[in-house]
């Protein structure tokens, strides 16, 4: 997997008041998805693939 | 620990395989190099572009360029224009690119060619696929007499458009050549390909066109990239628009040259016209690189011989409509991509009528600076049109040629492909007084599961952090620049040309894209990050849409994490 994106990107200071359990809060959720079909080809889809077919997840797949 | 298991199976030979990129008008072969590099072979006539046409005199059967020649003497035994007749039924098909050779032949429901092909004076029925096998076993010859070793298997590419049918057909038509067909794969997606296994590629997510100007037919395709993986999102094909159709211009141009001289028309006569056809494509394609072009065919009718030049700037002002039919194919893909130019990272120019410095340039002025155009005529780096898909092809060869057969079914089989894609980016929201921004994670358009990771700055002094992580959508900005105060437009109506310039700068608008924050999935908080430190996020997305997410100071300790849960299925 690609390592780290380095944003240079400042984030913002924790709001007056904020609090959550174990600091995480979730607040929403993601979009419905599309289906689509993956394009067969290349390492990254075969990667992709042997993970699917077996699987296995990313840190799995890894080791 | 069993006997097989020492001893080498004696059956199976070695699998060799090569990538074939297999064209109406040409086709090409390649391999991987042994210094790890895709290379377009060149067949013992030293042309990597093959024309895909055979030609049979007195029994002998000629292939490529030495066939293509025979459209002047020895049009009704040579076949040209035939992959897409492949798998195809014969009511179905466009006969048209046939007409100055072997004329296409209803046999049952599907096609073939009737021809001499052998020694004898009968006159045989030849079906496509026949046809198809016998071009590919030349191909494959070709590149085992290059490289030395028996080939007996390939990738091959097809266009986005290829039914069942049609590549059932390919498939064993290859059979019948000797051709194990490891797997077919899409001309664009192939071109891509070529690019990203260039060693200086880095893996970047974008938005790709690939445009595919061929000799008979021009299709075009928007493919995502996202972390390596590509994903067609829309395809337009015109069937009509290719090379043929400016070699039509310049045989036409031609013609009416010879016309005034001679006060006959040489396309009135059979092999004036495949003479012209022949002869005026060569010096189309020495407008690709020079700005004047001749041309010179001896008897080209009635005995008489006609030699003429043509400059580049004349022949590109008769083609203009052309050309913009070529833009027009681009432009109409984006739009059913449902996307904007300014979305647009890369165009890739491929096949043979990407040459043409003017498409290239006309592309250039549609998209914005930022779009790299990847050309001969606008990028010195740019890989060769005609070669993008034969590479595409071998790199994909060399990556599962150790694959068992079995593998490689599965691994291409719609339960592994069929795959959920992200509707809209997901990633982290900005806040600066005022201002709100976001800085996208994942795509949209990112097949699932995927995990990012990222690290962003904390304020200088450090202290807690907010992580909002929430959707992003993308929306085009237009800003119309400020009327321009009197004075100053009556001062520019006094400069010669100002007229038309000041109108068109009054109409220029600023046209960008902008991130919105739609909706907010998660909020963390980092606790007491040291002055100059910086924070790592990690999002998961399952297939379900399920979130895992992870915060911390890089170099630090703990981690934040939660998991926020898939939509709910009456919600979709
Ligand atoms: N240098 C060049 N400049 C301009 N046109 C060129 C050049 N090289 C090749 N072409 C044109 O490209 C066309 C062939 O393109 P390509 O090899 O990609 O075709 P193809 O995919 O086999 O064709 P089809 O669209 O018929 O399936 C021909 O019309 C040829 O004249
Ligand atoms: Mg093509």
């Amino acid at each position: 997997m690609a390592s780290a994106q380095v944003f240079n990107i400042t984030l913002p200071a924790l709001p007056e008041g904020w609090s959550a359990d174990k600091d995480f809060k979730a607040v929403g959720s993601v979009s419905a998805a599309t289906q689509r079909n993956l394009e067969p080809v290349g390492p990254h889809f075969l990667a992709h693939a042997r993970r699917k077919r077996h699987q296995r997840t990313f840190s799995e797949d890894e080791r | 620990m069993s006997d097989e298991s020492n001893s080498v199976p004696a059956e199976a030979p070695e699998r060799f395989a090569i990538g074939i990129s297999f064209g109406n008008s040409s086709s090409s072969i390649a391999r991987i190099s042994p210094e790890g590099k895709a290379e377009v072979i060149a067949n013992e006539e030293g042309d990597r572009q093959i024309p895909s046409v055979l030609s049979y005199i007195e029994g002998e059967e000629y292939h490529g360029t030495q066939a293509k020649a025979q459209l002047i003497r020895n049009p009704k035994n040579t076949v040209a224009y035939f992959r897409d007749y492949l798998g195809k039924n014969y009511k179905s098909i466009d006969a048209t690119p046939c007409h100055q050779s072997a004329h296409p032949v209803q046999v049952d429901s599907t096609v073939a060619f009737s021809i001499r092909d052998t020694a004898s004076e009968d006159v045989n029925t030849v079906t496509v696929s026949e046809i198809t096998t016998r071009h590919l076993r030349r191909l494959k010859q070709s590149a085992a007499d290059f490289i030395g070793k028996e080939v007996n298997a390939a990738v091959i590419t097809v266009p986005t458009d290829f039914h069942d049918a049609q590549r059932e057909a390919l498939i064993a038509a290859a059979k019948e050549a000797g051709i194990e067909v490891l797997q077919l794969i899409h001309e664009p997606v192939a071109a891509v390909m070529a690019y990203d296994a260039r060693p200086e590629a880095t893996v970047a997510d974008k938005l790709v066109v690939v445009a595919d100007l061929g000799g008979t037919r021009s299709d075009v395709a928007v493919i995502a990239c996202r972390g390596g993986m590509y994903t067609i999102l829309a395809t337009a094909h015109d069937y009509e628009l290719g090379g043929a159709s400016l070699d039509q211009i310049i045989i036409d141009h031609f013609a009416k040259e010879f016309i005034k001289k001679h006060k006959v028309d040489p396309r009135e006569n059979e092999r004036g016209l495949a003479k012209l056809k022949l002869e005026g494509e060569a010096t189309r394609k020495a407008l690709s690189l020079g700005t004047n072009a001749s041309l010179s065919i001896e008897s080209l009718t009635d005995g008489i011989d006609f030699s003429s030049t043509i400059n580049r700037t004349r022949y590109e002002l008769l083609s203009s409509k052309v050309f913009a039919q070529f833009t027009d194919l681009i432009q109409q893909v984006i739009k059913k991509a449902e996307l904007d130019v300014l979305d647009i990272d890369e165009v890739i120019f491929s096949g043979g009528a990407s040459h043409t410095p003017k498409i290239a340039h006309l592309a250039r002025n549609i998209f914005p600076e930022k779009t790299a155009i990847l050309a001969p005529s606008t990028l010195i780096t740019a890989l060769n049109p005609s070669e993008l898909a034969a590479r595409g092809a071998a790199v994909q060869a060399s990556l599962i040629q150790e694959f068992d057969k079995e593998d490689i079914e599965q691994s291409i089989h719609p339960m592994v492909t069929a795959t959920p894609h992200l509707r809209n980016a997901i990633g982290v929201q900005f806040v600066s007084g005022e201002d709100v921004d976001f800085q996208p994670l994942l795509n949209a358009e990112t097949a699932l599961p995927a995990r990012r990771t990222a690290q962003y700055s904390v304020p200088k002094a450090g202290g807690s952090v907010f992580v909002r992580v929430c959707e992003g959508v993308r929306e085009i900005k237009v800003t119309k620049p400020e009327p321009k105060p009197k004075a100053e437009k009556a001062s520019d109506a006094e400069e010669d040309d100002s007229d038309f310039d000041s109108d068109e700068d009054e109409e220029e608008e600023i046209r960008e894209t902008v991130w919105k924050t739609d909706k907010a999935i998660a909020e963390l908080a980092v606790k007491d990050v040291k002055a100059g430190g910086k924070v790592e996020l990690m999002v998961h997305v399952n297939s379900d849409l399920g979130l895992q997410i992870t915060v911390r100071e890089v170099g630090g300790q703990s981690a934040v994490r939660g998991a926020v849960e898939s939509p709910k299925p009456t919600e979709n």
